[in-house]
């Protein structure tokens, strides 16, 4: 069997399913960040396999891979230093502590 | 590229100003000395530069970048003879009232700072050759004088801080639409392009219009000036010395860069206009001043008169007279000067400045009241002092003109009246015997005569040898007329 | 021949070393002035003989360029020539001998050493005057005398006095001041220079050099106290008495005749110039000779005496001979020198300068009375002392010239003038002694009036060598105009010793004066000219100025805050429509968007999970329309 473009497709969707579903039912802070980066990584395996499959010879939605994988890599960066501040003032990861900006 | 010696003159006291002000209250020791410091720094290579000056060189040290390439504007500095005496005058008189406020008290790092920041503007429009950048400069001296005197003024120093504002942006917004109407015409915002464009002279007249009133507002002219006398009571000494010392020469300055070169028909229409007013200005100043029962505002009105002298010089278009002009500039930031300093150390120890309250300061004294006896006498005119030679070449220059001789004669009779409310200054404050307020006060300390040396030597240097200024300012001059010539 | 220029450097040197000093050092350094101006005497003397014998030409010449503007150079020159000569060892001799007399004179005053700073500036503007080869270096030299003369009027300025003298000096001589810059102006307009040589040269047309002339004899009219502005001297009294006889009557007063020496030619180009001339003097001559007649002030009566004789070099000037006028000039400078310095040790013997309370100082002062009698003879016009020669001389000229009504006027000059000299010296030194304890003068005093007393009664001989000198013509007198004004001065010094001489007892001048009670009262008042200036010219300016004043604070300024203030009325109206009207619609606005926002705010929960849902729901919400739509 040769994979093909609906495997990877596949793959993707589940994985965002999960990311999507911790995202939403977690309320530990880092377990939400977790589940973003699923949910991130399911659509840099789209930009890949639709490269891959679609447009074998433009490299660009590889380049998009890449360039989002970074993106991530800072916005987690700065998401963790985020959730160490609010632990430093809360004691807590708990989502639920913070909700100074209600309206 | 060469060194950009000029963009360093003009902006290093804004790097100055920016430490001073870093530094804060805490340290406003340090940070007076670096204000002495980069001050002291600025005239040497204003004295560097002069060194380096090639007297027959016109414009020099250039420099020229673009800046918005769109509509034409450079970044383009460069400077003449008589930028030079101007921007000579600004970096000595930063430093002298630098250190004559040494003793600040009242929020030092800002008062060193607005000094500094003030020197950037008074440099910059004295060497801006591109109509933009000589705007920019031009408002931005407003910004630092105004909180000089809005905030270590005299009692009504609001009131007067506003007066200035307000009236020479009224002026300025006037030289704005001069500006622009030049770019309209020409499509270009440099100065000495524009010169010799051959403009219209219709279009000339209304242009010339809108720059009098910029600049005539500055110098001041009558009826123009009574911003001059409250700014002047009202600021601190070091404040009323670069006023008086620079910020005047700003106007006069954009009269012969600007409105001669760029608009010569216009101002062949004007002259007579602008020599009556001259006439008027000195006789009125002089007459006001005579009336003065304040020390303060009697030098504030003395200038009035001897700025009177300046544009008299520039009506007449002669070489004499524009070279007369450049010297009562010169000589009158040198000389008055001198008198605001004095007033202001005589004021520090007596606590008035009414003339009636102080006398005899030849006998408790001696050094103050003679050399504001001195200063007194190169104020009138006194041959051999530097005040002489601006406003006898003036006169000569003016006779030797268009200008009708009753104005020449009018002016000249001002010279006299200058003697009787100069000397009358010193027969009740200097003269006499001490008064209750002077009985007791201390001598001046070696501080105060330091800053007062360089202006005294200046005073007499430039009154005896009036090539020492005249060498920079004549070919400026020529050149100036040249392109009048041309147009 | 460059040690010329040390002539009036020397002075200029003593002034730079002794004006920053304090007053201790300045005092000692008092001999340092002395040396200076001596040593600018030698060195006179030797430029003298180094034109000798004269003729014409310059001997000597220097000058440096101190601007160039556009095409034209001014400089700024000295020049050794026969004319500066001669002025040159009269200055220096009775500057000498005045400074040396001032050792004794002002050996009490703590200020001495300003005193002689400034004497000796004095001297070094008043030689570089004499020297100049131009009209602007002489100009500047004019001005900086004027400076000197006011601060030396005004030494004892802690008295009112000599403070309000000084500045009316100043005053005075700066209106004919501006004669004179106008004048450089019209001659720079023309002649395109100030040297001597190409402005005198210059082709002048008869209206402008008829401008140039008017405008320098008005200077010098200033300069050297003439009608109408005389008014300033008979003041100047009020400052130490020898500077008196340097500045006040032997030198700076005179240097308003030099000028119009040195311009001559352009007066003899217009004329009517020299018409006016010989008015002015005329009537200077008399009407100042008729008050120094009813003066009690010795100073006084001296100093109109000057104008009366500074009249007379005018007169001179006026008919046409310049050398004449010069004559009048050096023999006056030395013999009226003289009488001041003798009024000096006079004054400090008598302590007061009212000659109504001296008298009989013949007998305690010997020498002082026999070197003033040599001066009173001289200003008198008595053979041979120096006055005479030059007086005739002058005389002689205006009957040469035929201006008889001219000749007239100057000898009843002549006969006030040697009426006024008699009841000086009858009152003073022969009149019954009113006091006792009288001192003759210290030596330092004495020596040079001795000096100055010889050179009047002797200088006289050399007029025609002086001429030659000059290069003009001095002629001996000619008997007739000399029995002329002998008789004249015989006649003058007669009536004065008929009414204040003969007697032994004091004598009382109130009968008279009330029997001319209109004229003495004329005279009394000084014709008016002080009580016209004072109310019309001081006082009407003084009014004008505070009338300025106030204009500019009210109105000039009245406008501006005007302005300003109807600005901000307008602005608060504005206010006020802004408040209500635009910024009631704004607020209008404001408030509804405002209640809208309190009902949304609810969803604005804070909760990160909330808005997790709402994006997630949000998502699945819009992929499905984007399916259905799709489809």
């Amino acid at each position: 069997m040769t994979v093909g473009l609906p495997h990877v497709l596949t793959l993707a969707a589940l994985l965002f399913g999960i990311g999507l579903y911790g995202a939403l039912s977690r309320k530990n802070a880092v377990h939400v960040m977790m589940s973003l980066e699923l949910m991130a990584n399911a659509v840099n395996l789209n930009l890949v396999g639709f490269s891959r499959f679609v447009t074998p010879e433009a490299m660009t939605g590889q380049f998009f891979a890449v360039f989002s994988m970074v993106v991530s890599a800072a916005e987690i960066g700065l998401g963790l230093a985020l959730v160490i501040a609010i632990y430093r003032r809360k004691r807590s990861v708990e989502l639920d502590a913070v909700q100074e900006l209600k309206g | 590229m060469d060194f950009p010696l000029l963009t360093v003159i003009v902006f290093l006291p804004l790097l100055g100003a920016a430490v001073v002000a870093l530094l804060g209250n805490a340290r406003a020791v340090a940070g007076r000395v670096v204000a002495a410091t980069v001050a002291v720094v600025d005239l040497a290579l204003v004295a560097w530069l002069a060194s380096r000056f090639d007297v027959d060189g016109g414009m020099q040290f250039v420099e020229k970048l673009t800046w918005v390439p769109q509509v034409g504007i450079t970044y383009h500095l460069a400077i003449d003879g008589m930028s030079l005496a101007m921007v000579a005058l600004s970096a000595l008189l930063t430093v002298l009232a630098i250190v004559a406020s040494w003793k600040t008290e009242k929020n030092p790092a800002l008062w060193f700072s607005m000094l500094l920041l003030l020197e950037v503007g008074m440099n910059g429009v004295f060497v801006a050759m591109d109509f933009v950048l000589f705007y920019v400069f031009w408002e931005l001296v407003l910004v630092p004088m105004y909180f000089l005197i809005a905030t270590w003024g005299g009692p009504r120093r609001q009131y007067a801080a506003v007066k200035f504002f307000l009236y020479t942006l009224f002026g300025s917004v006037f030289m704005l639409v001069g500006i622009i109407a030049l770019y309209l015409q020409t499509g270009t915002f440099n100065i000495l392009e524009m010169a010799g464009a051959g403009l219209d002279p219709k279009f000339q007249w209304w242009v010339f219009a809108a720059f009098f009133l910029g600049f005539a507002v500055k110098v001041p002219v009558f009826p123009l000036h009574t911003w001059l006398p409250d700014a002047h009571v009202e600021a601190p000494t070091a404040a009323s010395v670069l006023l008086a010392g620079v910020l005047l020469k700003m106007g006069s300055y954009g009269f012969l860069r600007i409105s001669l070169p760029i608009l010569p028909d216009a101002a062949a229409e004007w002259s007579t206009f602008i020599a009556a007013l001259a006439a008027i200005s000195i006789v009125y100043g002089a007459a006001v001043a005579f009336a003065q029962t304040d020390m303060k505002k009697l030098v504030a009105y003395s200038s009035v008169s001897h700025m009177g002298f300046v544009m008299l010089g520039i009506a007449s278009m002669t070489p004499e007279g524009l070279n007369g002009a450049v010297a009562v500039m010169f000589s009158h930031g040198v000389v008055t000067g001198m008198l605001f300093f004095l007033v202001g150390m005589v004021y520090d120890r007596t606590h008035t400045r009414m003339i009636a309250e102080v006398s005899g300061l030849s006998s408790q004294v001696p050094v103050a009241g003679g050399l504001l006896a001195f200063a007194s006498f190169a104020s009138l005119g006194l041959p051999g002092l530097s005040g002489f030679v601006g406003e006898f070449l003036s006169l000569v220059g003016a006779w030797a003109s268009d200008i009708p001789v009753g104005w020449v004669v009018l002016s000249a009779i001002g010279v006299l009246l200058a003697a009787a409310y100069m000397l009358w200054l010193v027969q009740r404050v200097v003269l006499g015997s001490p008064s209750a307020a002077v009985s007791g006060i201390a001598d001046l300390s070696a501080r105060e005569v330091a800053v007062l040396l360089p202006l005294v030597a200046l005073t007499l240097i430039v009154g005896l040898y009036w090539d020492s200024l005249l060498r920079f300012t004549d070919p400026a001059v020529r050149s100036i007329l040249a392109m009048m010539g041309g147009a | 021949m460059d040690w010329v220029t040390l002539i009036p450097l020397l002075p200029a040197l003593a002034f730079v070393v002794l004006a920053p000093l304090s007053r201790a050092a300045r005092a000692k350094l008092v001999p340092l002035a002395v040396a200076a101006v001596l040593g600018s005497l030698g060195l006179s003397i030797a430029a003298f003989l180094a034109v000798w014998p004269g003729g014409h030409g310059e001997v000597w010449q220097a000058s440096v360029t101190i601007a160039h503007i556009g095409d034209r150079a001014i400089t700024l020159g000295l020049a050794l020539e026969p004319m500066s000569a001669i002025m040159l060892t009269v200055v220096t001799v009775v500057g000498a001998c005045v400074q040396v007399y001032s050792l004794g004179y002002m050996h009490r005053e703590d200020r001495i050493g300003w005193y002689y700073a400034v004497l000796s500036l004095f001297t070094a503007a008043m030689l570089a005057l004499v020297l100049s080869d131009n009209f602007l270096g002489l100009f500047m030299a004019w001005e900086v005398m004027g400076l000197c003369s006011y601060l030396l009027i005004g030494f004892w300025h802690e008295q009112e006095a000599p403070r309000l003298a000084s500045i009316k000096a100043f005053l005075t001589t700066k209106v004919g001041d501006l004669g004179f810059m106008l004048a450089l102006a019209v001659v720079y307009a023309e002649a395109g220079a100030f040297d001597f040589a190409t402005v005198l040269h210059h082709d002048w047309t008869a209206g402008t050099a008829t401008l140039v002339a008017l405008l320098m004899l008005f200077a010098a009219m200033g300069k050297s106290a003439q009608f109408p502005l005389h008014v300033w001297l008979p003041d100047a009294m009020a400052g130490p008495t020898p500077a008196s006889a340097l500045i006040h009557a032997a030198t700076m007063v005179a240097a308003g005749v030099f000028l119009v020496v040195r311009a001559f030619p352009i007066f003899e180009a217009s004329g009517i110039a020299l018409t006016i001339t010989l008015w002015v003097g005329l009537i200077t001559a008399l009407l100042a000779g008729l008050l120094a007649m009813v003066q009690h002030d010795i100073k006084k009566v001296l100093a109109y005496s000057t104008i009366s004789q500074l009249g007379f070099m005018f007169i001179a000037l006026g008919a046409g001979s310049s050398t004449a006028a010069l004559y009048h000039l050096v023999t006056h400078a030395y013999f009226k020198s003289l009488l001041f310095l003798g009024a000096g040790v006079i004054i400090h013997a008598a302590h007061t300068q009212d000659m109504r309370q001296m008298g009989g100082l013949a007998k305690k002062l010997p020498v002082t009375s026999l070197a003033f009698a040599s001066g009173s003879l001289a200003l008198a016009g008595i053979v041979p002392f120096s006055g005479f020669w030059s007086k005739d001389e002058i005389l002689a000229v205006l009957l040469h010239e035929h201006q008889y009504v001219a000749f007239a006027i100057a000898l009843l000059a002549a006969f006030v003038t040697a009426f006024y000299v008699a009841r000086l010296w009858f009152r003073v030194f022969t009149a019954p002694t009113q006091q006792e304890d009288l001192h003759e003068g210290h030596r330092s005093m004495l020596v040079p009036m001795v000096v100055l007393a010889v050179i009047t009664a002797v200088i006289g001989f050399f007029g025609p060598t002086l001429g030659d000198f000059l290069g003009h013509e001095i002629p001996w007198p000619a008997l007739g105009t000399a029995a002329i004004s002998t008789v004249a001065a015989l006649g003058g010094i007669t009536l004065g010793w008929y009414v204040y001489g003969r007697r032994t007892s004091v004598v009382n001048t109130q009968a008279l004066k009330q029997r001319f009670p209109h004229a003495y009262g004329v005279l009394a008042n000084k014709y008016y000219f002080d009580l016209t200036y004072g109310y019309f010219v001081v006082g009407g300016y003084t009014t004008l100025a505070r009338a300025l004043a106030t204009f500019d604070a009210r109105v000039v300024d009245g406008v501006v805050n005007g302005v300003a203030a109807a600005w901000r009325s307008l602005s608060a109206a504005g206010w006020t429509f802004d408040g209500r009207i635009v910024d009631g619609a704004v607020n209008g606005a404001a408030s509804a968007v405002r209640a809208a926002g309190d009902k949304v705010r609810t969803l604005q929960t804070g909760s990160v999970r909330s808005y997790q849902t709402l994006i997630a729901g949000a998502v699945v919400l819009l992929v499905v329309w984007i399916l259905v739509k799709g489809a």
